[in-house]
Formats: structure tokens, sequence, C-alpha cells
């Protein structure tokens, strides 16, 4: 994989294979409690597979049937108070009880100060257990075992953190790479990175679908396609790794996939208390993974707009696996009631855009571009132009097919996102 | 020259009949109370586990009522951990003039010994067992799952749905093109495993649960048609459960499939087989003898369509077209099957090439 944050410096790594770390999270009554564990597994690139509150209403046999079933390799339990504990080492003797014959055995790792550590410890036997503080330290541990059965490869999230702080540091702004693959996508801000497991546009498309819902998959496709149809090619894709889109339907499944797959990962960010207005105000985004590797730039720019739906001006890129990057547009969110004006300056003189609400206008423009009126900023307007982007945030699609084709229609055909009218 | 170019194919798909030794691991849910010991030999359909659904279990102090420290509360236990007891049942007793004790609150079963050296007692609310799904030894049991190594004919599907199955095999329609047509399927057919074609739709399968037939297998199952079976949680990926539901296993994907005459004609021959279904490997496991089929050598290839909406069987070889652009833009290599050309990562051979 080659990952980089400029088309001058690629770098060239092997990447761990990507076993996914299941894990549980056991936490107090406190919410700090949940989203300090959620954050700390989310940024440790593990798949969260049962979350258990201290206050969980299900029976110990349920509970444990349903560890049982889970088959966690890390449980985080994560604990704020005395009161926390005493919940989560009741929650523990279930885990004793449904997964005690388990092998390799789930490892116990606790979030919390030592001396509520230690009222765990005891609750955790014959589980191996840890103890750490700082939520960094666990995302540290939870890597370590990820990388286990191959310490000197690299993982993919670390990459991408490492090219977000660069592309950051080269920009003197903050920076954020969007990476959606096979099976996992991750958002790694600069200084904050989600990775959610499982979700990808992929092998995982079936996960997409059942945790987004098929409607929402389905409304980002510019063409009709009934629920049943688009089920059954969701299916076939997550049964067949590695698969290329040949035609223009599957591309677009692909590209609704993509959108879905990032705003579930935003919602999970969100639901561990990371600030997702920062990733959406992030002044240089970087794509990469299947979703850069779209045969057209503007199919990857809106897979980051619609999914993303940044707030700022953008300066957005994209890197595939196998190419180098690529600098794809200046992209400039406006919100009006009715229209706008932007004045754009760039080398060849100024010029002024009128843009109605509800539209996306492309500028294509080259070079460095000053933009002024109703936002302001200045980037390079990369291999598209300057994208203005007038649809209001949130993106509010039309329920009914009758209105929102057309308008998918309209937004694809300002992008170049398709090769023309079916 | 075949050969090689077969090898620019994609990987193998891994569907296929082949005779060999498999396992098949059975996961036991909480509350297994008897279980096959290791080194017995069992057939498919025989009761491999057999435990207590559990309600809600009450903690009761077991170290500090007995003034024992929580690691000692194991040594004094007159019942063993899993017994099934009566409300009033002394578990465990110190001391001699001034005795202490700790007696069963409820009917029902000794749960867990918590790491404080609390007791659990969990009432029975029902009982389960888990039935096998291969003839042959067990090589593992333990409260958490009970495996068995054995030797049979083995068709591996991509994912399958519900309980495991058992039953006689059989076909429910003539070609492999054929859809599993659901007034085909009576009370006569019950206890028998269906073979159904190219597609089941959710009709289908919920007749043949309602007629009492143990299983289907189909190229392809309808995704709609199992997210109403099964609920709207289910994956590709398929939902092996337990209790009362219908059991479906897909073999080459989801929508349409018609099977390759290599997976398809020796179902003629292995009809009224027994056979199981093991939904966790996705896999069914015929009781036949080694020679009872012959499997042509060189395996099919089958393609997933440019749409993706369906997985397609071709009888004759591929040969690689070099690079191509598709319609959606994309440059890939590319195969070309019966005169038709595919992305190579979108075309695969059946297990028979492996």
């Amino acid at each position: 994989m080659t990952i980089s944050a400029a088309p001058e410096a690629p770098v060239e790594v092997r990447l761990a294979s990507e076993r996914p770390l299941k894990v549980a999270i056991f936490h107090g009554r406190d919410p700090r409690s949940r989203a300090s564990a959620a954050r700390a597994a989310l940024g440790a690139g593990a798949e969260i597979v049962e979350t258990v509150g201290s206050d969980d209403a299900r029976s110990f046999a349920e509970l444990a049937q349903a560890l049982r079933d889970a088959g966690p390799n890390v449980v985080l339990a994560s604990a704020r108070s005395a009161k926390d504990a005493d919940g989560i080492r009741e929650s523990l003797e279930a885990l004793r009880f449904g997964c005690a014959t388990r092998q390799p055995p789930p490892r116990v790792i606790a979030l919390a100060e030592p001396k509520l550590a230690e009222r765990i410890r005891t609750a955790v036997r014959p589980f191996p257990f840890d103890a750490f503080v700082d939520a960094a330290l666990v995302i540290g541990s939870l890597r370590s075992l990820r990388q286990r059965a191959d310490p000197e490869a690299t993982l993919r999230d670390q990459l991408l953190e490492d090219a977000a702080r660069s592309l950051a540091e080269s920009a003197a702004s903050d920076a954020l790479v969007v990476d959606v693959s096979e099976a996992m996508t991750s958002c790694a801000l600069a200084r904050a990175a989600v990775r959610a497991m499982g979700i990808g546009l992929g092998v995982a498309a079936d996960r997409v679908v059942a945790r987004a819902g098929i409607d929402r998959v389905r409304r980002w496709l510019p063409w009709p396609m009934d629920t049943p149809a688009l089920l059954e090619r969701v299916f076939n894709r997550a049964r067949w790794l590695g698969a290329v889109p040949a035609s223009e339907v599957a591309l677009a499944i692909e590209m609704a996939l993509a959108r879905e797959a990032i705003g579930l990962a935003l919602r999970e960010a969100s639901d561990a208390g990371l600030s997702i207005a920062a990733m959406r105000a992030a002044p240089n985004v970087l794509v990469t993974g299947r979703a850069a590797a779209f045969p057209r730039a503007a199919q990857t720019l809106v897979v980051a707009l619609d999914g993303l739906q940044p707030t700022g001006i953008v300066n957005l890129w994209r890197e595939p696996d196998d190419g180098r990057a690529e600098r794809v547009a200046l992209v400039a969110p406006v919100t009006t009631r009715r229209s706008a004006t932007l004045r754009l300056a760039h080398a060849a003189g100024r010029e002024e855009q009128r843009v109605a609400r509800g539209t996306i206008v492309v500028a294509p423009l080259r070079g460095i571009v000053e933009i002024s009126g109703a936002v302001r900023g200045f980037g390079d307007a990369g291999a598209l132009g300057i994208v203005i982007d007038v649809r209001g945030r949130p993106i509010a699609l039309p329920h009914r097919d009758a209105e929102r084709l057309p308008a998918l229609g309209r937004w694809n055909a300002a992008l170049g996102v398709f090769s023309g009218p079916r | 020259m075949e050969c090689c170019a077969r090898r620019l194919l994609g990987a193998a798909l891994g569907v296929g009949w082949r005779y060999g030794k498999w396992t098949a691991d059975h996961d036991l849910p909480v509350g297994a109370s008897e279980r096959a010991a290791i080194g017995e030999r069992v057939n498919a359909g025989d009761v491999l586990a057999a435990g207590s659904a559990l309600g809600t279990a009450i903690r009761v102090r077991g170290a500090k009522r007995l003034g024992l420290e929580p690691d000692d509360v194991l040594r004094v236990l007159r019942v063993t951990i899993g017994a099934e007891l009566t409300a009033g049942t002394v578990v465990a007793r110190t001391g001699r003039r001034f005795a202490r004790a700790v007696s069963a609150p409820i009917d029902g079963r000794l749960l867990h010994l918590g790491s404080d050296g609390d007791l659990y007692f969990a009432p029975i609310v029902g009982r389960w067992v888990v039935r096998g799904a291969l003839d042959g030894m067990v090589t593992r049991s333990d409260d958490a799952a009970v495996t068995v190594e054995g030797t049979a004919w083995c068709l591996e599907g991509i994912a399958a749905y519900g309980p495991d199955a058992i039953g006689e095999l059989s076909l429910g329609v003539d070609s492999p093109k054929e859809d599993l047509a659901p007034m085909r399927l009576d009370v006569r057919l019950g206890g028998r495993i269906m073979l159904g074609g190219a597609r089941v739709s959710a009709e289908a399968i919920t007749r043949a649960h309602a007629c009492g037939i143990s299983g289907l297998i189909a190229g392809a199952a309808n995704a709609s048609g199992l997210r109403v079976v099964y609920g709207e949680d289910v994956t590709a990926r398929g939902a092996p459960a337990r209790g009362d539901r219908p059991t479906v296993l897909c073999v080459l994907g989801s929508g349409t499939a018609t099977l390759p005459r290599e997976i398809f004609d020796p179902f003629g021959v292995l009809a009224g087989s027994r056979a199981a279904i093991h939904t966790a490997s996705a896999r069914l496991f015929v009781f036949a003898p080694p020679d009872a089929v012959e499997i042509p050598r060189v395996a099919e290839t089958v393609a997933l369509a440019a749409d993706y909406g369906s997985v397609r069987a071709f009888p004759g070889a591929c040969e690689p077209a070099g690079e191509a652009t598709f319609a959606s833009e994309v440059h890939a290599p590319a195969v070309r099957c019966a005169g038709e050309l595919f992305p190579r990562t979108n075309v695969r051979t059946t297990l028979a090439e492996a």
C-alpha cells in the first residue's frame, strides 16, 4: 500500500493482515465511561461486538449467552467510580460463566484508576488482565494485540493517522483522511481517529445495509431499483471479495455503500463522544482505499461530499492503494435560503458565480483560487476545479423516487459522475 | 493450455463436491447438563448435548455465609456446579457444632461459583438439545462446544440460515435452471432435505417449513425473502440459529444462481441418501459410499454478473483477455467466458480445479 501526504512523496509499507479484534465494552452508569471505552476501541480499530452497562436489563444467563455468542477477544472495562466497578464485576461473572472454556481466553483490560482496577481484577480470574489509566495506552495495547501475528507489519490505521498528520503539517491546517475499503471504514483526523470495523463497500457491504438500513443505501442510487433487487446485489457483492464493478449499476451501488459507510463511521464517532464537527470542518480531506479507486475523480468527490458532508472549504485529495495522490477539487459548501454569490479570484482573473439553493455548481478553474462572498477561503482547484455545493447541511434528499432521482441526476450531471443519462 | 489459462482466473470459489474427512463444530447454549464424551461415535441426528434454558438467576452469599475465603468454597460444596436441585437442598456446609450452611433458594440449577465465593442459582424454564450433523467421532466436548470428526460427501455452500437439518436427500427440481415452486412442496416430503435449483423464494422456505421439510438447498436464495423469514438483520454471511426455524443452504449466491452441472448432477445419484446441513459451516454432508459419485476432474467456472445481480456458471473454459475497460470505465484484467468479458476478480473456479 502507498499512502502519501503529497504526490511527490509516496511511502511503500507492508500492511498487517486485517483480522478483526473483537471487543466487548463493560461500562458503568456514567455515560462517559462508555464513551471513553468506545473511543479507545474505535481509535484502535477494534470491532465492538457487545456493550454491557452495569444497569443491563438482561438476566445473568442471557448476558452469558450473548457474550458466548459474541466471542470477544478483549473485554474493555471502563469504570469511573466504585459503583461502576461493582457493576462491572457482576458483568464479569457472566463473562466467566459464558466464556470460561473459550480458547484463547478473552483478555480483560480495565480503563480505570488503579484503585478501581484492583476492584475489577479480583473478578477477572482466570482471564488475563491489564489495567490502564490513560485511553491512549489502551489504544496502544489493543493495537499491539492486533499486530501480534506480525509485529513488523504496519496497521492500516496507523498509516492513515500518519497520512493525516503529515497532510496537516504540510498544509499547516487540520486534515482528515477518509478510508473506505472492502471491510472497514476509517475517518482519521490529525488528532483523533475512528475506525469502524466491519463496515465497507465490499465484503462488509451487507453489514452496512444491516446497520444503516437498505433504504438509506438505496436513496443514493441515481436510477430506479427496487429494494429486493438492491439487497440481492449487496449480498452477492459481500460474498465476493475484491469484486470489480463492471457496470455503472454496480459502481453506483458501491458508491452508495461507501457514502453510508462514511456516515456510519461518523455516527459511531459521535456516539463515542468524538467531535464530528471537527472532521466535517477539516480544510484538507484525503480519500483513500476503494473509495479513492473509482474510475472518475468526480465519483470519489461525490462520495466524500455526501458521506462526510463537509461544512467548510475543503481541499479534496484522493489516493488509491496502488496509485499516487491526486488533488481532486476545492469544495465550497454554501448554506443559503435562496441563492448566493461567490467571487472567485484566480491567476487568469476574477469571476462571479451566482448559485441557487439545492444545486451543485462546478467552476472549471485551475491553480490557486481565492473564494469570497457567501464563504471565504482559498486553495488549489485540483483536477475538477471549484465545486460549489449549495445543497445545505445536512443534505436533504427527497423521499419520493420521482423527486429524488431527478435531483441526484442533476447533481451527478453537474459533476460528471457518470458517462451520461441512462 | 487450459490449465495455464485457468490459473489466470480468480481464486477457487470453494464450492463443489468432495469426499473426505470433515469436522463439524456445534456451539452449545449456556446451561449444558450432558454431553457426548470425547471418543464417542455418533451419527448425524444423534443428541450431542442437552441442557436447560435458564430463567433469572439468584445470587446467594456463599463464602461470607460459610465463613470461608472465596477460593475455599469449591472444597466444601456438596453438589457439583451445574447440578439440578430442589429448593432447600444443602449446597455447602461448614462447622460441626455451630454449622453454617448454604441451601438452594429455588428449584433449579446451581449455575456458577463467583469469584467472590457467591453462588448463582437459576430456575429451569425449558430444555434444549443439540444434534450432530456428521457421522463420526467426538473430538472435543466441553461446555462451549462439541466437535465431531467424520468422513462424508460434502458440498460447501457460501451461506446457510437456520438450525442444522438432518434428513433424506431429495430433488425438488428437474434441472439446475429451475426455481423451486412452492406448490411442489407438501407434507409427504416431511423430514427430507430438498434441492431447490437456481432460486428459492420466501414462500418456498416458509411452505417447506410448514410441511415439515428439514431443509432446502439452492444455488441462491431471495435475499428479501431471507429477511422476511430470518429478520431484518440477516446478512450474506448466513445466520445459524437454534429452535424451530427453516433451514436454507445457498450454494453460490443471492438472487438467482444456476448450479453448475458439476454440482447439480451428483444430486441425482446421491438422492435418497441420508444427509445433513451444518449451518455454522454452510456445508451439506451426504452419507454415501466414497465411490457413489464420480466428480469431473475439471471444475466449472462461475462469474459474478456485471451488475452483481446473479452468479452465473459457464460450462466451458474461460480465456484470459488481457486488460479491458468495462462499462463502468473500470480498467482491469479480464477473462472471456462464452464470448462475454468479465473482470478477472469476478470469475472463479469451483473446487475441483483447486
